[in-house]
């Protein structure tokens, strides 16, 4: 029995050394240093940019290091949920703006609303703030947008007779006749899992994702406007699109470069993703930059279309052992010089006194037209769930299929509203 | 001087030939320090010394030796399932009670909603075809698995040894796939637009495969699930049963055959009786296994395919719990898991000791 309590006491007592250990490691004194974590997401970010964040940080805070790890935006939510919950949490991580509301509504991010103006107030996007925020508290801010844009091989439209397209059923016209004249490719190469693509359908239509109503959310998929969208959605997939019913959008510009690809809806950046060198790790066509055209999606009644606003959002964790440390390297992210780099690789920065560093060539243009007429998912903290269930990819597969719009909108929607109101 | 040990043994056994003995074990055990009680004997002068009960000192390593030692070897292996396995069970099972989401996750207070969880799961249609899929799923690959790797075993002790020792270095070799890469890998075979399986039927069968989805339709994401599953599974029941067959002793093969029984008959009646525990266990182990695939469906639904129609218990609890944060309602689907497994191996385990004595 002695022998037993004493073990016990041993035990005990090296539990209550190693609380006090970690105890100690999460308190943060003034002049601290460590190693701050940053979650980039996807390659969006240019190299010179994470460069330009290490290299300025570890020499503004001798001592530290910033080490930037990059992760996938397949399964972000999962995660960042089991990552920023857990004690060995990245301290600063970029998110999907229609994701933000996930963790800020869940306490998972630091509270920077003593800081919204040292990281630049009103000049911040702000639609990308509103994201960021949740019951009057500021908790991510914006990183940067990316507008879609429509990409198209100049040739090949040329050689249809055809013109850069004014409205939304010129842009349908145009992807059946390049598909019609060019059989075995892909007058608008259409993923069926690419769901983001759909929206400005939905939107130009007058239908809607969700709307908030009494307290409640009610999708709107089926609602008589979004149906009409759908059903050009699916005339062009099935129509003009020899993409996989069932894949994902990534890599679009393997099809482009083969020549099988002959127009495409994407983020700005996929640019560069085309225009890519042979010998990058995933190579482009450089050669096809004079024969790359770009628009922006044009509108049911002209101008631009209304287009899925999509970007991050950059945030501290809650549970950051640095917390001090990790908002020095936020100020780096959102300052001038760094947010520049992103204008001029074609991304929409954070701020809104820097829109002119997109340059002025067509796709800056495209750009600046289609992030002037953009719209967001709806904003709930649920709303991430939705996507990360999958049941919208699910959906438009089926669609791309060729499935019953009514039927399979009626059942999307319902699987939304249980979502969104559970 | 003898061991302790068998000091300890020697009391009464050396006591009825000389009571010296037994007066010298019971001085060395009283310098120990142990009251023991010493009987009167009919033998004149002679004490008898029972064997000390729960005593520490001189009892304690013969009562190991004979009583604890197995129980005290199980305690690190115990304490490691506990720490890693009980803990985690305990957690789940009061999180399946709760009404758990992301903001618990990150320290909101979690109500207990008690049955809730299990309720809706239970009234869900959606779980019940999936439990109903993923029943039919692994029964249907269990089969194909015990079948093929049983054949492949059979094959193996056929062979020559050069043979056999590529056809082992291959089936190692598949064994040693992790399953993400194994999937990644025969999803690029079966790609919609640049597949290997669409190329060569297309241009060397005439068929119209370009552009094939195969995993679009359930049926047909099922297949080259169970191609990835079955194909990485093989290997083990192969090695398992070839392990087997090398000790089916070869007189009693050879009676048999020149008693004229037929190939088939052979292996029915005297190699099955034989490896009977052996298959049992690679088959409670393969009906696991597959009842729990995940990683294989998780990655393959990535590729391609609609989740809602080929979801098996494993992918769903994920969507439910991490996709869907709805980590209570997760968490009743995945008790109800580990007790439906529970289920099928204690019967089946059950079925092991019954009708093996061994």
């Amino acid at each position: 029995m002695r022998k037993l309590s004493i073990a016990a006491l041993g035990v005990a007592a090296s539990l209550a050394l190693a609380g006090c250990a970690a105890g100690g490691d999460t308190g943060g004194g003034e002049a601290e240093t460590g190693d701050i974590r940053v979650w980039l997401v996807g390659t969006d970010t240019p190299q010179a940019a994470r460069d330009y964040l290490k290299e300025t940080f570890e020499e503004e805070n001798p001592g530290s290091t910033l080490t930037i790890e990059e992760q996938a935006w397949g399964g972000l939510v999962d995660l960042l949920t089991t990552n920023l919950s857990g004690s060995d949490s990245p301290d600063v991580v970029e998110v999907g703006n229609t994701q933000a509301a996930a963790f800020t509504s869940s306490g998972a991010f630091l509270d920077l609303t003593d800081d919204y103006e040292a990281l630049g107030g009103d000049d911040l996007l702000p639609g990308f703030v509103e994201a960021g925020s949740y019951d009057g508290h500021f908790y991510a801010a914006p990183l940067y947008s990316g507008a879609r844009l429509v990409f198209f091989k100049k040739d090949a439209l040329a050689a249809a007779g055809l013109e850069v397209p004014t409205t939304l059923d010129e842009y349908i016209s145009n992807a059946e006749a390049l598909a019609s004249a060019n059989p075995g490719k892909s007058g608008l190469w259409w993923p069926g899992q690419d769901w983001y693509n759909a929206l400005p359908y939905l939107w130009e239509n007058g239908g809607d994702i969700a709307t908030f109503e009494d307290g409640e959310w009610k999708a709107q998929f089926s609602s008589d406007g979004s149906i009409a969208g759908l059903e050009q959605v699916q005339q062009v997939m099935t129509n003009a699109s020899l993409a996989p019913k069932d894949a994902n959008e990534t890599n679009p510009q393997v099809g482009f470069c083969e020549g099988t690809t002959l127009q495409l809806s994407a983020p700005s950046w996929v640019k560069w993703s085309i225009l890519a060198p042979l010998d990058a790790e995933a190579p482009g066509c450089p050669d096809q930059e004079a024969n790359l055209g770009v628009y922006a999606l044009p509108g049911m009644d002209g101008g631009a279309a209304q287009v899925f606003a999509g970007g991050s959002n950059i945030a501290v964790s809650a549970k950051s052992a640095h917390p001090e440390l990790a908002k020095k390297a936020l100020a780096i992210i959102l300052s001038d010089e760094f947010q520049t780099i992103y204008g001029e690789n074609g991304l929409v920065p954070a701020k809104l006194s820097l829109a002119d560093t997109l340059g002025t060539d067509e796709v800056a243009q495209a750009i600046a037209q289609a992030a002037g007429n953009a719209r967001l998912t709806p904003a709930s903290p649920k709303w991430a769930d939705v996507e990360a269930s999958g049941v919208l990819t699910d959906f438009f597969v089926q669609i791309a299929q060729g499935g019953d719009v009514k039927e399979l909108a009626a059942g999307l929607d319902e699987r939304i509203n249980e979502i969104l109101n559970g | 001087m003898a061991e302790p040990s068998i000091l300890f043994q020697l009391p009464i056994a050396l006591g009825k030939v000389s009571g010296h003995t037994a007066i010298v074990t019971g001085a060395v055990m009283t310098t120990i320090g142990t009251t023991i009680d010493v009987a009167p004997s009919g033998i004149d002068g002679e004490r008898l010394v029972a064997p000390s009960r729960g005593t520490p000192a001189g009892g304690r390593k013969g009562v190991l030796k004979g009583g604890f030692t197995p129980y005290v070897l199980l305690i690190p292996a115990t304490a490691i399932l506990l720490v890693l396995v009980g803990w985690p069970l305990i957690q789940l099972l009061i999180m399946s009670f709760q009404e758990y989401g992301r903001a618990q996750v990150f320290g909101a207070p979690a109500p207990f909603v008690w049955f809730d969880n299990y309720v809706k799961v239970l009234t869900d249609r959606q779980f019940w075809q999936v439990l109903f899929r993923s029943f039919a799923f692994a029964t249907v690959n269990v089969a194909l698995t015990m079948v093929l790797g049983t054949l492949v075993a059979l094959l193996m002790t056929a062979l020559t040894k050069t043979f056999r020792l590529v056809l082992s270095v291959g089936l190692l070799l598949a064994w040693a796939m992790p399953p993400l890469t194994a999937t990644v890998v025969w999803g690029w075979m079966f790609d919609t637009a640049y597949g290997v399986v669409n190329f060569v039927l297309t241009n060397f069968f005439g068929l119209d495969y370009q552009g094939h989805s195969w995993l679009i339709e359930p049926l047909s994401f099922f297949t080259v699930l169970t191609l990835i599953v079955v194909w990485g599974a093989i290997p083990f029941v192969a090695f398992t049963v070839y392990a087997g067959l090398t000790q089916v002793p070869d007189e009693i093969m050879e009676a048999a055959q020149l008693d004229g029984a037929s190939g088939s008959q052979r292996f029915r009646l005297i190699v099955f009786p034989y490896l009977r525990s052996i298959f049992l266990v690679v088959f409670i182990l393969q009906v696991i296994w597959d009842l729990k695939v995940f990683t294989q469906v998780f990655a393959l639904q990535g590729i391609g395919g609609i989740r809602d129609q080929t979801s098996t218990l494993g992918v769903y609890i994920v969507q439910v719990g991490l996709g869907s944060g709805e980590y209570g309602l997760a968490g009743a689907i995945a008790v109800l898991t580990v007790i439906i497994m529970m289920a099928i191996s204690i019967y089946w385990v059950r079925q092991t000791l019954k009708e093996d004595p061994l």
